[in-house]
């Protein structure tokens, strides 16, 4: 249902539209079933010339059975739809596979910066590449990222990922994710933060290795003749 | 009683109808695509900037806001530019550019900069009161010839040169300033041409007691 | 009346004030001038409650005008981005967060909450439960003044120095407590405290809610005598005086940060933003379905009376409505998912928030059951109140995708949430207001409403209402987020498709904003204009219908008894398809 109006672009994205649909299944059921049966009532039993309501106090069993199977129904939906919901949670936010590449995001008044590790691989080492509004990450490969705020709550935000993590000043939040496609995206933020939060838009690179590796090369470069 | 539920119906589905070709019309003319440019005078735009800067852009420390009030045009303009361009404001250190780049971003074309740029420039210059301590003017005075080439013997400074006056400047804007040239966090980016052309003259000050002289002697200098 | 220490004090009053006695309705020309007639106590100072729920009713009305205004404006700036908006100019983005601030704290807390349960409340209350007025009178006056200072310190505070607050109506620090971070010295601080006063002017209003329902009503009149709007509202008033608490300590412990450098939210000295989040919220969601409450009850008075039925299943409404009272104070963690809370706590939370959709529904299919078998009658107060249901099925089925935590990743703070709430909170704020206002108007003003006018009001905003939101659930799937100045920084949301739906919404609402128009000229030309209404003019069995309109100070002649329940419509073996609870059998 969402893939018609953006991309799939993470690994789990798949999984949340999945499980977006099936709630649009199940709760469009139940929409369509709970309007048409109202309006139905409405337009069947409009005012005649000579016709009493029915006086119906709805306290007896039999009558009661009118509510209380639909109620269990929904019951059931819900338990459905609350498993459903909980596994691609664990999925996406409670459990990380491990991290074959580590970023650092910051958010700050008003854009994000980010540290990336690296010829070498590591975070916090001399060769970090920090760039601001740009996040090159490599095709195919689990990353994790460890989120941090300089000011205010910021929320970093990948739509075509479904990735969505607040940051917190004074934490730092590890997250993860996975992309399966090369190409350039819009980074947003989610967590209104000052006059500029509108207007602090980043993109996201995903890269090949040897796109990803020509761009370190062209930030060292960068880097020694300064 | 009847009779009123009666009429009550009819006029329901006429009001009814009539809406939905209504909304039909709207719908028709909001994807017209003849969409006219902005217009905004730079009293407007101002409004902007006021938020940070004062309502007489006379700067504000707590928010990073240096005083702007009366900087010609030329130097606000292209200043405007760079920041919305990226040239300013995307260095990872740049935090207090980083505020004022999306505001820029904001201004929708150069028309609109120009126009908030003719507005600031013909707002009043102050004299910022000075808040740093321990700058020796004297001192500051044998370091000001590496500035004067450019900016001026008053610090009124030269557009032909790119070189803004300093004399109105608040002087932790002018340190902080300094500071980033000679940090590379400003004058690095390749599309900073003119800030290119400072970076080299901020590193020949030796430390920050030589940039706060150096700031103490240009507050000394009148307009 | 009653012994209870609370029907004491009124009698104290009473005895300071001999003309608020019983027999001060006899006929409608006192009502007009007790008091001894001065205009100040008369309308300002006021201790009779339909004069006070007048003035929440104006005021809120009022405050609603200002956040339509507001929407209009910030609509505007989304649809045609750096426009000169006529009758505001340039938006700023500084402005623009100020506006949408300000739209959500006004729609909720000076539109909402005053007319729903302080204007219906106050109104219906003591009439319908066949008393003379409120039990603590002068409080209730309190609660009135107290409020208005409220919304005009909120009004002061877009004049002041850096003008209005613009952290969002949520006020999530470290944004709202430093003003180095939103700019706002004065303006975020007067919007805390005018909050804060607003909370302590509903304290004082729930207090007499919940005194004169549980003490004041006629003799015979027992708990499941009572009707169901009365109830719904007592419920809000519980829940609202549960949840507020938390909420209250929050904001002093905010306007310590902001005001005297306390860091009760600031990290760097040991503060957790976070805690202000739980706190926020734990009010925040109650406070939902504290105003979905009342709403509810004034579409079972509605439906009963115009589709001439009883009430399906009275105790199963009752208990759905504590149901959801209860369970709504262990959902609020569902705003908080991706927040940096605990990612194991989204699962009991989903659980909980998913499950309140049980009481929910149940209470819709209610309604459905009490239509079936009617006789309906599609006047305007009808109309509103079918609006009401169809329209909330929709803010209530899409819930579901926010509740759900998987899903919830994605939809976090995008339009789609703020489309999924607009069908919740325009049903609850805007469309049974309206249903109440053209049903109880009548009572109120001793006239009837233009029923012509009335349908153009009622067409001309539900069908605009949809317009609106569609798109914003299209656009908030692809991935417009919340609280955004210019979508044209995002390449790719500066697509022209999602332009022109977003400039489609925003056409909408001038199309609603215009429709109000005749709603208003209806309202004051039919005070003067309109056919007299009569004491009982949709033949209804509540007992507000069975004094004169407008109910005299005092409110009846006689004070009834109650004999019934309050839907006993359509009665076998009755000429009338009407009992009033006050007609002995």
């Amino acid at each position: 249902m969402i893939e018609r109006y953006i991309e799939q672009v993470s690994t789990f994205a798949g999984d949340i539209d999945g499980l977006i649909t099936l709630i649009a299944v199940v709760v469009g059921f139940w929409f369509v079933l709970v309007e048409v049966v109202f309006l139905g009532i409405v337009v069947v039993f409009r005012q005649k010339p000579g016709v009493k309501a029915a006086y119906i106090t709805g306290e007896e069993k039999h009558q009661k059975r009118w509510i209380g199977i639909p109620h269990e129904l929904v019951l059931l939906c819900d338990v459905l739809i609350i498993i459903a919901a909980v596994r691609v949670w664990v999925n996406v936010k409670q459990t990380m596979p491990p991290a074959q590449e580590t970023v650092r995001i910051i958010g700050q008044q008003w854009a994000w910066s980010f540290v990336h590790p690296g010829p070498d691989g590591k975070l916090d080492t001399a060769d970090d590449i920090k760039t601001v509004d740009e996040l090159h990450v490599l095709v195919n490969t689990n990353y994790h990222f460890k989120l941090e705020a300089r000011d205010v709550l910021h929320s970093f935000s990948v739509p075509v990922f479904r990735l969505k993590q607040d940051a917190i000043p004074g934490r730092v939040i590890t997250g993860w994710f996975k992309a399966k496609s090369t190409g350039t995206h819009d980074i947003q933020c989610a967590e209104i933060c000052g006059i500029g939060h509108g207007l602090m838009p980043a993109r996201i690179i995903i890269e090949t290795p040897v796109e990803h590796a020509a761009w370190m090369a062209s930030q060292s470069a960068t880097a020694s003749a300064r | 009683m009847k009779t009123r539920f009666a009429r009550a119906q009819f006029n329901a589905r006429t009001c009814g109808s009539a809406l939905v070709g209504l909304l039909a019309l709207v719908s028709a003319a909001c994807s017209d695509p003849h969409t006219p440019a902005p217009t905004a005078d730079g009293a407007e735009l101002f409004q902007l900037c006021a938020q940070c800067h004062g309502p007489q852009a006379g700067g504000n420390r707590a928010v990073n806001a240096p005083s702007i009030a009366g900087l010609p045009q030329w130097y606000l303009e292209a200043q405007l530019r760079k920041f919305k361009s990226g040239g300013r404001g995307t260095h990872f250190d740049d935090l207090s550019g980083m505020q004022m780049r999306p505001m820029a971003m904001s201004l929708a074309n150069d028309a609109e900069i120009a126009s908030v740029a003719k507005y600031v420039a013909a707002l009043p210059a102050t004299k910022p009161a000075p808040q740093l301590q321990g700058g020796v003017a004297d001192k500051g005075k044998l370091l000001f010839p590496t500035c004067l080439a450019c900016h001026q013997a008053d610090a009124s400074g030269s557009e032909a040169l790119k070189a803004p006056p300093l004399n109105h400047a608040s002087d932790w804007y002018l340190f902080a300033s300094l500071g980033k040239f000679r940090a590379g966090v400003r004058g690095t980016n390749p599309a900073d041409t003119s800030g290119a052309l400072m970076r080299p003259m901020a590193q020949t000050l030796a430390d920050e007691q030589a940039m706060k002289d150096v700031i103490a002697y240009i507050m000394t200098l009148k307009k | 009346m009653s012994t209870s220490a609370g029907a004491a004090e009124h009698a104290h009053e009473h005895a300071q004030h001999p003309e608020h006695s019983h027999e001060g309705g006899h006929d409608a020309g006192h009502h007009e001038g007790h008091d001894h007639g001065s205009f100040w106590s008369t309308y300002v100072f006021s201790v009779d409650h339909k004069m006070i729920a007048k003035q929440y009713m104006f005021t809120g009305m009022l405050m609603g005008l200002i956040g339509g205004f507001f929407s209009y404006v910030f609509r505007m700036q989304l649809a045609y981005p750096g426009f000169h908006v006529p009758g505001f100019g340039v938006v700023s983005p500084g402005e623009y967060n100020a506006l949408i601030t300000n739209h959500g704290t006004i729609m909720i807390f000076w539109l909402a909450m005053p007319v729903l349960i302080a204007a219906f409340g106050n109104y219906l209350i003591p009439l319908m439960l066949g008393c003379d007025d409120m039990v603590f009178p002068r409080i209730n006056r309190l609660s009135y003044q107290i409020f208005l200072i409220s919304a005009l310190v909120l009004i002061a505070s877009w004049f002041v120095p850096g003008g209005g607050f613009g952290g969002a109506w949520t006020a999530y620090p470290p944004l709202s407590a430093k003003s180095q971070y939103n700019l706002t010295p004065l303006g975020s601080t007067m919007w805390v405290l005018a909050v804060g006063l607003e909370f302590v002017a509903f304290l004082l209003g729930g207090i007499n809610f919940v005194t004169t329902a549980m003490n004041s009503r006629a003799p015979g009149m027992k708990m499941f005598d009572i009707p169901m709007v009365v109830w719904m509202i007592v419920i809000a008033s519980i829940l609202f005086m549960g949840s507020v608490g938390p909420l209250v300590a929050g904001a002093v412990m905010l306007v310590f940060d902001q005001t005297i450098g306390t860091g009760f939210f600031d990290p760097v000295r040991g503060g957790d933003p976070i805690l202000w989040q739980h706190l926020f919220w734990f009010f925040g969601h109650p406070e939902v379905y504290v105003v979905l409450l009342p709403a509810v009850g004034i579409v079972a008075e509605i439906i009963t009376v115009f589709s001439r039925k009883k009430l399906f299943a009275y105790k199963t409404v009752l208990y759905t409505a504590l149901g959801t009272g209860v369970l709504s104070f262990f959902v609020w963690a569902h705003h908080q998912f991706v927040a940096g809370i605990d990612p194991r706590m989204a699962n009991v939370f989903t659980a909980t928030t998913v499950l309140i959709s049980i009481p929910i529904a149940e209470m819709m299919f209610v309604y459905v059951a009490t239509l079936y078998g009617g006789s309906i009658r599609l006047a305007t107060p009808m109309l509103w109140a079918l609006a009401f249901i169809g329209e909330f099925i929709i803010g209530g089925v899409t819930g579901i995708f926010l509740g759900s935590s998987g899903s919830d990743i994605y939809f976090h703070d995008t339009y789609f949430v703020l489309a999924h709430f607009h069908y919740t909170f325009v049903p609850i704020a805007v469309i049974a207001v309206f249903a109440g206002v053209t049903y109880w108007y009548p009572k109120m003003f001793g006239r009837m409403l233009n029923e012509t006018l009335g349908k153009i009001h009622f067409w001309g905003t539900v069908i605009p209402f949809n317009g609106i939101f569609i798109p914003l659930f299209i656009t908030g799937m692809g991935g417009d987020h919340r609280r955004i100045y210019n979508y044209n920084n995002f390449p790719d949301l500066a697509r022209p498709d999602l332009q022109h739906m977003r400039q489609f919404a925003t056409v909408s609402l001038l199309v609603l904003l215009a429709f109000q128009i005749p709603f208003f000229i209806n309202f004051f030309l039919s005070m003067k204009k309109g056919r007299l209404a009569g004491n009982n003019p949709w033949q209804a069995n509540t007992l507000e219908w069975q004094t004169v309109s407008p109910p005299p100070h005092g409110n009846f002649a006689e004070l009834p008894n109650c004999y019934r329940g309050p839907y006993e419509y359509s009665a076998p073996d009755r000429e009338s398809d009407y009992w009033p609870q006050n007609e002995p059998s």
